[in-house]
């Protein structure tokens, strides 16, 4: 059965990076779809940063990141050997597996020949990172550090604190409160559900021992 | 600085209708961005949208904490159990909310509006709107970048979208006017600071959309006669978005929690 793709018609995939405070290093938190730079950071601002703090957002074009697990590097060597342009480039690392929420924490730049040149650097560097990352600083695009971008950006969502679900009430009493006051039934007694019922007889269960 | 004390009935009554009028745009308008959930053009701008439209309805909900210093109403009361006849908001907020084009057009109209207000609100001689306002005018400003960023990439974007945008501005334009109409005895209060200035900021208001969309999109102002009726006047849109809207609340009305 022959199979034509369609055509990807999605706009280019970002990757961001988040800073929650003055001194702390850039994280990579996730990715959008934008049209072009800036709506990528406004995008950003929206899907990451309505409420943890951040101080400073950055966006760079899926396509131009390079990343490598050492795995990577010894089934494909040749990564180290991919080109573009000589100048200053950025290097993430992941350290650990423990913290899920963000993929990368920048550590630094490195001055090279190109992508591949970076991660071989980045490399040399962080020999027990988990993953490499490298991108060039001409294709970051960051907000600005102007007070009046702090302050309508990432001001409001500091004093935005997210919830714990038992924040949240049930139209009525809450169910700790029925319970205590001996109004929630205890047991279920009543007829099963029709999903507890066995609705067919396996061969294996007629099979003696 | 003034405290609610020192206020006159008469002032007392009007900053109640100027702060239930505000509340109910917010909240109109809230809802019918809210109708974009699922269904906004990429899920990245259905977030954004949501986001912007829940700023929206916690101005309304800080509104309405100000209305109920001065009279002790309760905000959940007025949101959620006043028929179309005893809301206030605008016919601009009530409209359907159209294409994508349209909902981005009338929020930038509706952004720069309410940053203007609250950048003018900051300078209340009135302690606790100035306050408000303060907190409020932070996330507008970004509000009002988000759709002007939009109303720009679709006016020139394609000849499509730059048709609907067109299309969007010539039908919102006369109901924009709205927005800066005084309510009874707003004069006086803007006359003793406590209230920005209505027609200063309708007058900064014009400069910054028509800068934006003629000066940076190319597109035409209409020149078609604003809408004078009065916020008393509603359309037929109005109704059924209030059923939809305070169908769970009405359904539930001893409700102690949500």
């Amino acid at each position: 059965m022959t199979h034509t793709p369609s055509p990807d018609t999605q706009w280019p995939r970002w990757e961001v990076f988040k800073q929650d405070a003055p001194g702390k290093p850039h994280q990579a938190i996730g990715s959008v779809h934008a049209g072009d730079p800036e709506h990528a950071l406004h995008t950003a601002r929206n899907v990451f940063v309505r409420r943890p703090a951040a101080v400073s957002l950055w966006a760079v074009r899926w396509a131009d990141l390079l990343t490598a697990t050492p795995e990577e590097l010894t089934t494909t060597p040749a990564v180290l050997d991919t080109s573009g342009e000589s100048g200053t480039y950025h290097v993430g690392i992941k350290r650990t597996s423990k913290r899920s929420m963000t993929f990368v924490d920048l550590v630094g730049t490195v001055e090279a020949h190109g992508p591949g040149d970076a991660l071989r650097l980045a490399r040399e560097q962080h020999p027990d990172a988990l993953t490499w990352l490298v991108f060039p600083e001409s294709a970051v695009v960051r907000t600005d550090d102007d007070h009046g971008t702090v302050e309508s950006w990432f001001a409001p969502a500091v004093d935005k604190t997210y919830k714990q679900q038992q924040a949240y009430g049930v139209i009525g009493r809450h169910v700790g409160e029925l319970k205590r006051a001996g109004r929630m039934p205890g047991r279920v007694n009543e007829e099963p559900h029709v999903g507890d019922q066995k609705v067919y007889d396996h061969p294996h269960d007629t099979v003696k021992p | 600085m003034t405290a609610a004390t020192a206020l006159s009935a008469t002032q007392t009554a009007a900053l109640i209708r100027r702060l239930t009028a505000l509340a109910d745009d917010e909240i109109i308008l809230a809802h019918r961005g809210g109708e974009w959930t699922g269904h906004a053009p990429i899920l990245e701008e259905d977030i954004a949208l949501a986001n912007i439209a829940q700023d929206e309805l916690g101005h309304a909900g800080l509104y309405l904490g100000l209305r109920t210093e001065l009279d002790g109403s309760d905000p959940d009361r007025l949101a959620f159990f006043r028929d179309a006849g005893q809301y206030t908001n605008t016919r601009f907020t009530e409209l359907p909310k159209g294409d994508w084009a349209f909902t981005m057009l009338r929020q930038f109209l509706y952004d720069a509006f309410e940053a203007l207000w609250l950048q003018a609100a900051t300078a209340s001689a009135y302690a606790p709107l100035a306050e408000v306002a303060a907190k409020a005018v932070r996330e507008e400003k970004f509000h009002l970048q988000h759709t002007a960023l939009w109303v720009e990439r679709l006016a020139l974007g394609t000849p499509e979208s730059e048709r609907r945008t067109q299309a969007a501005l010539t039908e919102l334009w006369p109901y924009a006017a709205q927005l800066f109409q005084p309510v009874e005895g707003e004069q006086e209060l803007a006359e003793a600071s406590l209230l920005p200035d209505l027609q200063g900021v309708y007058t900064r208001w014009q400069t910054l959309v028509t800068r934006h969309l003629v000066e940076k999109c190319g597109l035409t102002l209409p020149a078609t006669f604003p809408d004078s009726a009065g916020r008393d006047v509603h359309t037929d849109h109005l109704a059924p978005l209030l059923a939809e809207m305070q169908s769970v609340a009405r359904a539930y009305p001893e409700a102690e929690t949500w």
